[in-house]
């Protein structure tokens, strides 16, 4: 096992013996010497162009999608979604299973059936549709990437731009590559297999010419395959290379060697940085946070390397002194804030295992020191650069907790929010930082391997839109409480506490970067989330999370009518909080088309939403909110117009849009009615940036759930159709459109916003439902701040207790829970998310379609 | 000061264990001497002397093998010799003694990083300039510390430059000769092909010649 430590050598592919940058870690692009492949012709991509194409004749040649025999269905349940009644998403190996059973054609001839959105009501499938499977053969399908980890807009991609252009869908992709794994193949080698010319890790799509040579999916190029490569660890055999679990798996992890290290792995190193103002403790968050911090002290991600540190603030930052040894924690003042320096070196961010017990006496003791503070100003910018200097030798994680509008020395802000414009229909102003400190602080911060989280528990105005900087570009992540008070919003304090337990104990990846490849001809101009690009095409990560996602947007710049098949590789290189260096890679495999139809049958909904949510959040901040709105109406007008010119015996009347992408529209309406991105309804600055980061760093399911929530009624589920996991039983209901029409004063409505749940009792409630499952004798007894739903021995509450904690099962991070009265002050935040009604400032779902017709006709 | 530590398997360079720089000043150019540290700990072998200080300009190296283990300190050239090798030692003992027996098997790199506590932990009470009271232990364990070979590291790294380009010129020269045998061996056949052609034309005129002129 001593050998081979020369041979590993090799795999960098940089010119100097020892990488001396990031770039050369992951390895760079195309190297200069490769000679393009023989086989792809230097025909030049046809010229970009927004122009509506005319109907192409070779399009009149494809079978006509066939007519619906009934347009409107009554019921959940409508003949035309039989196909779809698919198992559910998170019973993934049952649905691979199935999966093969359909015909690909069938499936295809659905996904293009006209539908007549202006005349078919119940247009949700009765439960959330899983992605589109891509039109792969079945040995390929088997092994592809996850959709829930890796997800393109178009499962089918267009052969040419051209072609893209004349869907008028935009191209790009959704990434969740840290997302908790429960399984996950890892490999120790001591060659990592890359071709060498295009660094693409070996994969399952990469073929083999034969024993000793395979042919790179991305680039094309020729490879030898190493001897390490030819003996399988799994089965112990020699000279089936196609049988190494590389081959076999499309998200795999490799152990790295020290090639992919420019210094030794860090450790875990963890600062809490904590607003200590009078405000802050008013709010009450330090009891609850260093309660929450005492309980997972000994779950923090770490090996006996772990640091951590605290640093706090108001006026003045106060720095603790836990060296080993020490009776007890000492504080340090530095009350110079404008040039803010270390008091001491080495003993304030400590070795947790040797300080355990002073840090958890600083943690019992913080809450109660600053009682009585009368300082109401923060230094929140002071405090922040002390944080930078103290993690820069290490890197790792900052924490901010704070509690208004940071007010004194370096970054400090003034209130830009004007209440009186908080509904205004015009432009809404100040969705940009008002200074570039946080953003500069947040980059220098990213240079030396440190992660800033932000947590903001505030009241008023503390101008989100410039404090988010430091996160953004940091890649950390923001967590925002309005009004957080810990006794007068107990679902909000609940909440922070269900969040800190989750953020505490969650997996972390530390200086990581991370590249996407894909296959030659795509290129990938646009990347959407919380990080900083450091190269053209390298996400430098100082910290990983397991709940972030990411989007790219792609163009076709040459035509890929060569290949038959597109290929994707996102490569995440992390340390792991246990000091070890990994490399995570997934690879998607997709089908290339050359006609318009097809490009239309594999559109995926729920990604395009999401990816133009994000490309809205860009153009409203870049531009203005009011052109970014209009932007997402003309992509949902700019792609029925294609389907209309593109099918030409569709019967002109109607709105027609392919089956695939029926749900476009009601999407975008949703999208339009988000916090982010509404006008006309009243809405806090802050909130409305909170969103804006939400949709640009949350993964796909989450945003999905936001944009659109899920609304079932549950005071009269029935086994029928339910499932039966280990012994319980999880009843089934249907999802319903969310439109007050649905809601009866007779019933019980779950409402699941991903982050929030709401459950709504009508009036005339049956009373057994509310004694049963709720514990009141009737609704006038419902208190007005119910916040749990109480774990009652009947049938009825099981049974609803079973369908909660089902639809909770995958998600990370628990959603508060509020009981909402028909008659209660709380229903606007409710109603709010019935996207299809119409309110005082916004389309109802069938004037929208209307909208869309005239626009088209236009 | 002790800038950096690493502990490395000598037969394959593998890093088993090191200290990450504390200082951020010097962390600009601290990156080259932790390139210069790797590639010295490739040079290693088993024939390298088993200590050895190498000068690096305003830096010097210090390293101890033993058990097939180097333990490397880059120190400032200023910093007591006899405190840096005191300190290898150190750590020589502790680690053989935690991880010695597990060395030979490990193949991930930097799999004992966890040393790191005891290495800042040693390197700490190294430097400290209070407590000197290790100094009188160190005086008596190290007397023949001037008997330590002292070499530039820059020498060393061409060293070995030198002797693959040596390498590379003695196969520049093999293949020449070979290239020259071919070549000759070339020659000899062609000069044998014309001679026997020649004789061959001499000796068809002759029959040809006697054929006809004779009979």
């Amino acid at each position: 096992t001593l050998t081979g430590g020369d041979s590993s050598s090799t795999t960098t592919g940089s010119a100097s013996p020892v990488p001396n940058s990031y770039e050369s870690l992951e390895g760079g692009g195309y190297s200069d010497l490769a000679a393009p492949p023989a086989g792809v012709p230097a025909k030049q991509a046809p010229p970009f162009g927004y122009n509506y194409p005319t109907v192409h004749p070779a399009y009149q040649q494809n079978p006509a999608p066939k007519p619906d025999p009934s347009p409107s269905h009554g019921g959940y349940n409508p003949p035309g979604y039989q196909p779809y009644s698919q198992p559910f998403p998170s019973l993934s190996e049952l649905s691979s299973a199935l999966g093969g059973l359909g015909g690909v054609s069938e499936q295809e001839a659905e996904t293009l059936r006209p539908v007549n959105l202006l005349q078919e009501r119940n247009i949700l499938p009765p439960k959330r549709a899983p992605p589109p499977e891509p039109n792969l053969s079945n040995d390929l399908r088997k092994v592809n990437c996850s959709p829930d980890t890796f997800r393109c807009t178009l499962t089918n991609i267009p052969q040419t731009q051209a072609l893209l252009n004349k869907a008028r869908l935009p191209l790009g992709l959704l990434l969740h590559p840290f997302r908790d794994l429960t399984q996950l193949p890892v490999i120790t080698s001591n060659t990592i297999v890359r071709c060498r010319s295009c660094r693409t890790y070996i994969n399952p799509f990469v073929s083999f010419l034969d024993q000793r040579r395979w042919k790179c999916n991305l680039c094309y190029r020729v490879n030898d395959v190493p001897d390490e490569f030819m003996y399988n660890p799994v089965t112990r055999s020699y000279g089936e290379p196609h049988k190494r679990p590389e081959v076999q798996n499309s998200t795999v992890e490799f152990i790295a060697s020290s090639d992919y290290m420019l210094r030794p792995p860090q450790p875990a190193v963890y600062l809490f940085l904590l607003d200590v103002s009078h405000n802050a403790v008013e709010s009450g968050y330090l009891n609850v946070f260093c309660q929450s911090l005492l309980d997972n002290l000994e779950k923090l991600p770490g090996d006996t390397r772990t640091h951590i540190g605290f640093v706090t603030f108001d006026s003045t930052v106060h720095f603790y002194n836990l060296q080993e040894g020490l009776s007890q924690p000492q504080m340090l003042v530095v009350s110079d804030i404008d040039d803010v320096f270390i008091p001491t070196h080495d003993s304030l961010l400590v070795n947790l295992k040797e300080s355990k017990e002073l840090v958890k006496d600083l943690l019992n003791a913080l809450p109660g020191m600053f009682t009585h503070t009368r300082e109401t100003q923060s230094a929140l910018g002071p405090a922040l650069q002390a944080a930078y200097k103290l993690m820069s030798p290490t890197g790792g994680r900052v924490s901010v907790f704070q509690t208004q509008l940071p007010t004194l020395g370096a970054g400090h802000l003034q209130s830009r929010e004007d209440p009186n414009l908080r509904s205004s229909t015009k432009n809404v102003l100040h969705l940009g930082p008002a200074t570039d400190f946080y953003k500069k602080l947040a980059l220098d911060c990213s240079g030396q391997q440190i992660g800033v989280d932000l947590f903001l528990l505030s009241s008023q105005y503390s101008d989100l839109a410039s404090l988010a900087c430091v996160s953004k570009y940091s890649a950390g992540s923001v967590f925002y409480y309005p009004s957080f008070h810990h006794v007068h919003n107990p679902a909000q304090t609940q909440k922070f506490q269900k969040d800190l337990q989750r953020y505490l104990t969650r997996k972390i990846g530390f200086e990581a970067v991370m590249r996407i490849r894909c296959t030659k001809g795509l290129s990938i101009h646009t990347f959407h989330g919380n990080f900083f690009v450091r190269s053209t095409d390298l996400l430098s990560l100082a910290n990983v999370n397991p709940d972030s996602g990411f989007a790219v947007q792609m163009s076709i710049e040459e035509s890929l009518a060569d290949t038959s098949l597109a290929c994707f590789q996102a490569a995440l290189l992390y340390t792991s909080s246990k000091g070890k260096r990994r490399i995570r890679v997934h690879t998607l495999c997709l089908p290339v088309v050359s006609q318009l139809s097809e490009v239309f049958a594999g559109a995926d909904i729920q990604a395009i939403s999401c990816l133009l949510a994000n490309m809205a959040i860009d153009r409203s901040i870049s531009s203005s909110l009011s052109d970014a709105r209009d932007a997402l109406v003309n992509a949902v007008v700019d792609c029925l117009t294609a389907y209309r010119a593109n099918g030409s015996n569709i019967q002109p009347s109607g709105l027609i849009a392919p089956a695939a992408l029926r749900l476009f529209p009601l999407y975008v309406l949703a999208l339009l009615k988000q916090k982010a991105l509404r006008t006309g309804t009243s809405t806090r600055l802050d909130e409305r940036v909170f969103s804006m980061c939400e949709l640009k760093s949350q993964p796909l399911q989450q945003i999905m759930r936001m944009v659109h929530p899920d609304l079932y009624r549950i005071d009269n589920m029935t086994e029928q159709a339910a499932l039966h996991l280990n012994d319980s039983v999880i009843p089934q209901p249907p999802l319903l459109q969310l439109t007050a029409e649905k809601l009866t004063r007779e019933g019980a409505f779950l409402l699941d916003c991903g982050s929030v749940m709401y459950l709504w009792v009508g009036k005339g409630c049956n009373e057994t439902f509310i004694r049963d499952v709720l514990g009141f004798q009737n609704y006038a007894s419902l208190p007005s701040n119910m916040t749990e739903i109480p774990e009652l021995q009947t049938t009825y509450s099981e049974r609803t207790r079973a369908f909660i904690s089902w639809l909770l099962e995958s998600r990370t991070f628990l959603p508060a829970f509020h009981v909402v009265k028909d008659d209660a002050s709380t229903k606007t935040s409710f109603f709010q998310h019935l996207v299809e009604d119409r309110t005082e400032s916004a389309f109802s779902y069938y004037e929208f379609l209307l909208h869309i017709q005239q626009q088209m006709s236009k | 000061m002790v800038l950096l530590t690493m502990i490395v398997r000598v037969a394959d360079s593998l890093p088993l264990a090191a200290s990450m720089q504390e200082d951020e000043q010097s962390g600009r150019d601290l990156q080259r001497y932790q390139s210069q540290a790797k590639q010295l700990c490739r040079k290693l072998n088993e024939q390298s002397p088993a200590r050895c200080t190498l000068e690096a300009g305003a830096m010097a190296f210090h390293y101890v093998i033993e058990k097939g283990v180097c333990y490397l300190a880059l120190c400032e050239a200023g910093f007591p010799k006899k405190l840096a090798f005191a300190y290898l030692e150190d750590l020589e003992g502790e680690f053989s003694e935690q991880y010695g027996a597990k060395v030979p098997s490990v193949s991930r790199p930097y799999s004992f990083i966890e040393f790191d506590t005891y290495i800042q932990k040693t390197k700490k009470s190294y430097i400290d300039s209070r407590a000197r009271r290790n100094l009188g232990h160190v005086n008596s364990e190290l007397h023949d510390v001037q008997r330590i070979m002292v070499a530039n590291i820059e020498e060393v790294l061409q060293r070995g430059e030198a002797l693959s380009a040596l390498d590379s010129k003695a196969s520049n020269l093999s293949s020449l000769s070979k290239k020259y045998r071919s070549d000759a061996k070339y020659l000899n056949t062609r000069s044998t092909y014309a001679k026997v052609a020649i004789g061959a034309v001499i000796f068809i005129t002759l029959i040809v010649y006697v054929r006809f002129w004779w009979l």
